[in-house]
């Protein structure tokens, strides 16, 4: 079971590569103008340089791919965003890009020693907005400008802040959008706005965690770090806490969803397959992540209903059935979702998932484009999933077949898109 | 301590504290600050204890940090007020009216006995605090502490005084001693609160240090919401699995509970405790991949049919073995069908080899599958289910838990299977179930509780 619903492989020289490479060159250039121009403020670069160095090492996953350093995050910002009176020289970016990357290397050290999952891209990118954020505080805001105790200095100098970790908010974004793009195959204007979204919430507790840990440390020198503590692990924890609950729903949903399997409903790993063709259609249409995630449940537990029918099919093949007795398993199936309580947009998904094109979507606008999104997936995983059953052209020609009568238009040209980009089972 | 004497007391407490507090805001009053300043704060702790208000467990905590932070920016007349203003919110809280008032005065002379830490280790007021930072900081630790204790001998003199004892133990132990070292680092990041305040930025830093506050919040009420939603998740498929036969409906559920009833006995740790009672939700999910004619066979089965019923604890664990549980649950799963004496399976394990919630899982399934009615047999009562288990307590059983359960369903009583089952069908003599104690090794009657009871 180690397949992975959205495990497309990294490609030669892919947007990952691409990402670290970008921010081991960058590193590379910060830390020799640094060694030349010698450090300043060395205990400062120090005690941020061992909070971004632990902040690494206590990395969590996310999701499936993704994983995240909030601590390392807010460290690398604070630093980016230093004043007076506690220094008298701030570090200047390429200081500030040199200990970001050096702790950041620090950090991985141990993980890599003890074998647990790091992240390189991850890591790069955050020297990436790390980056973007020391450079426009050095640029908007003059030396001048210190935490002198006066509202004068004080509001333009959190204004400056602010605008420092959105630009590196939107370096992210960028970054993570294109990725997705390239990884996904998803639109980018669509990828773009589920970063932002991302970053809007997670994204602003560390920018903020940033700017106070800048503000306190400028002004109480580095009393302030461990004073900041508190908000920064609570960040940590409960985003921890939170990715590790999702993470266990979507294995229990996936889990579940096997039971068809284990009764002899449908063949091993068709579930699995069904979604990952239907996560990959989703993301060649753009839909939003609450959708491709209610698009990737409804696709594992379209088959749900026919745990309540009497006997398995031969092979799991629904189509090999009435269309009646589809449309009965999938009606069935979704009142077992809804009885859950909380699937009851999946279980709407799965009730409309073997419906002929003509008889639901074409005529009623209500029904969801994730179930004319399913219903391709089945009938195209029914062709071509398991191995040689059938290749994937025929598969695609007798899917065409049935345009605008069995299966939704758009979402056939979609999938031409998807399996002319290279998707396999 | 009479009753009487008890209520007189208590009227007493109430009647000193609330006397107490009253005057302190009185003698306060006169030393405000400038009232923007007032009017700004006022709003700050309004704000922080109606958005704590709206979870539960912040709600001290965001009252409090506002507090603390009051100390350092204007000094010890104004916190007092302040916590006076915070703790007006107070009155909306659907508990008799002198409770309410009491509250509300023990935030006033919470606040009064950490302005007293405050003033004793001289801490600084306004900007000097930036030429005495260490100071400072002893200080507001000492507030902290200060601050707490005088709550919470507040609390607990009111609670022994209305309840008697056991209700102090309790919250000194649920309360008081987890929340203690994160309401002192709450402590310190009020200080930050203050000092954000002093730079210049005014009541504007209350965003800084209370948005990754929020946050992280939301982000934690996200994740008990997630957690619901698996549980709901289970449970609906656990249902399904279970329409195969009618005589075992909620029987998973039921297991879920009697477990969990067990753990508790037990004082297991929150997240053993979860992870048992998923245990018992999932014990049978195995049995999906058990043909449905097997499983509702009226009658003796043969040996290919018992093998599939033996498979369905491997089976079980096959199925949940992706979801990160805690180990436990899937050795629980596999194992629930070992016997003490080595003669169950699928490991044919004995004693204490047999994993911990497997010997758990083991004596509830049988607990709740005699008490439910089965085709060939009606349901047993819960006094002659629990003879039955002492009986074979030696032989199927961790004998220690056997003593545990049988003591948890006396003390609290069981609610057994509900009687919409179908009756037993009166043609059918041979037990069937997997789960009736029955089961030797090779499917044939031989445990005592084997046959009707006559």
């Amino acid at each position: 079971m180690s397949q992975r619903i959205d495990s497309s492989e990294p490609r030669q020289l892919g947007s990952g590569t691409v990402i670290v490479a970008a921010g081991l060159v960058l590193s590379m250039v910060a830390v020799v103008l640094t060694a030349e121009r010698h450090v300043t403020e060395w205990s400062f670069a120090l005690v941020f340089g061992l909070l971004i160095a632990a902040g690494e090492m206590v990395q969590f996953r996310v999701d499936r791919v993704r994983n995240r350093a909030p601590i390392a995050t807010s460290a690398a910002l604070g630093y980016a965003m230093l004043r007076g009176p506690a220094l008298l020289i701030p570090p200047d970016p390429a200081q500030i890009l040199a200990v970001t990357a050096v702790a950041t290397a620090v950090g991985i050290i141990p993980r890599v020693v003890a074998a647990l999952p790091w992240d390189a891209v991850v890591s790069s990118r955050r020297v990436l907005s790390v980056g973007a954020a020391a450079a426009t505080f050095s640029v908007i805001t003059p030396r001048s400008m210190t935490w002198d105790g006066s509202w004068q200095h004080a509001f333009p100098l959190t204004g400056a802040m602010l605008v420092s970790i959105l630009a590196a908010a939107a370096m992210d974004a960028l970054v993570g959008a294109g990725q997705a793009t390239e990884r996904y195959n998803r639109p980018f204007p669509s990828a773009l706005r589920d970063e932002a979204a991302v970053a809007a919430r997670i994204g602003m507790a560390m920018g903020i965690s940033g700017i106070l840990l800048a503000a306190g440390t400028s002004l109480l020198g580095l009393w302030a770090p461990p004073l900041v503590v508190v908000p920064l692990l609570l960040t940590q924890f409960a985003f921890r806490r939170f990715a590790n609950a999702q993470r266990t729903y979507r294995s229990t949903v996936r889990s579940m969803s096997r039971t068809t399997e284990v009764a002899g409903f449908s063949a091993p790993g068709q579930n699995l397959r069904t979604a990952r063709l239907a996560v990959a259609l989703g993301n060649d249409l753009g839909l939003t992540p609450k959708r491709m995630e209610a698009l990737e449940y409804a696709a594992l537990l379209s088959g749900v209903g026919q745990l309540a029918l009497a006997d398995p099919s031969p092979g799991g093949a629904s189509l090999l059935r009435t269309r009646d007795e589809r449309r009965k398993a999938a009606e069935i199936g979704a009142e077992v979702i809804e009885r859950s309580g909380v699937l009851d947009h999946v279980a709407e998904i799965v009730r409309h998932s073997s419906d002929a094109y003509r008889d639901g979507r074409a005529n009623n606008p209500d029904i969801p484009l994730e179930s004319s999104i399913i219903n391709v997936a089945t009938a195209y995983e029914q062709l071509a999933g398991a191995g040689d059953r059938d290749s994937a052209a025929t598969a695609m020609e007798s899917i065409s077949l049935g345009i605008a009568d069995e299966f939704d238009p758009v979402v056939v040209e979609s999938l031409r898109r998807v399996v002319g980009l290279g998707f396999r089972f | 301590m009479k009753a009487a004497l008890r209520r007189a007391a208590l009227r007493a407490l109430v009647l000193v504290v609330v006397s107490a507090a009253a005057a302190l805001v009185v003698v306060c009053l006169p030393r405000l600050p400038n009232v923007a300043t007032f009017v700004a704060l006022c709003l700050l702790i309004l704000a922080g204890s109606a958005l704590s208000a709206l979870h539960g467990t912040l709600y001290v905590r965001l009252a409090g940090f506002v507090i603390s932070s009051v100390y350092v920016i204007v000094g010890r007349s104004t916190a007092i007020v302040i916590s006076f203003v915070g703790a007006v919110l107070l009155l909306r809280r659907p508990v008799p009216w002198a409770k309410r008032v009491f509250s509300i005065a023990t935030r006033v002379l919470s606040a009064a006995g950490g302005a007293v830490a405050y003033v004793a280790l001289d801490g600084p007021v306004g900007p000097e605090v930036f030429d005495h930072i260490a100071r400072a900081l002893i200080a507001i630790t000492a507030t902290g502490l200060a601050n707490q204790l005088v709550n919470a001998s507040l609390m607990c003199a009111y609670m022994w005084l209305e309840r008697g004892a056991e209700p102090v133990l309790a919250f000194l132990n649920d309360v008081v001693r987890p929340t203690a070292i994160p309401m002192l680092g709450y402590s310190y990041l009020s200080f930050m609160l203050a000092v954000m305040w002093l730079s210049g930025l005014w009541v504007f830093a209350a965003l800084l240090v209370l948005v990754p506050l929020v946050v992280a919040r939301w982000a934690l009420a996200q994740d008990e919401a997630e957690r619901n939603a698996q549980a709901a998740t289970m449970r609906a498929f656990i249902q399904v699995i279970e329409t195969k036969d009618y005589y075992t409906r909620g029987h998973s559920e039921r297991v879920s509970r009697g477990v969990g009833m067990l753990g508790r006995h037990l004082r297991l740790a929150p997240d053993r405790q979860q992870a048992l009672e998923h245990a018992g939700l999932l014990h049978d999910v195995g049995k999906v991949g058990v043909p449905t004619s097997v499983i509702r066979k009226p009658g003796k089965l043969d040996d290919s049919e018992w093998d599939a019923i033996r498979l369905h604890p491997a089976r079980g664990v096959e199925l949940i073995g992706d979801i990160p549980f805690l180990e436990e649950v899937k050795s629980a799963v596999l194992h629930h069908h070992e016997k003490y004496d080595g003669t169950g399976y699928p490991a044919g394990l004995s004693g204490t080899r047999i994993p911990y919630f497997a010997r758990m899982l083991g004596i509830v399934d049988a607990f709740d599958c005699l008490t439910s009615t089965r085709s060939y047999r009606p349901a047993r009562s819960v006094e002659e289910t629990l003879a039955i288990l002492i009986q074979d307590r030696d032989t199927h059983f961790d004998p220690d838990l056997v003593d545990a359960f049988v003591e948890v369903i006396r003390k609290d009583g069981w609610k057994a299977a509900a009687v919409e089952q179908p009756a037993p069908d009166a043609t059918i003599q041979i037990s069937i179930d997997h789960d009736d104690l029955s089961l030797g090794s090779g499917g044939g009657a031989t445990g005592s509780a084997a046959g009707p009871a006559s």
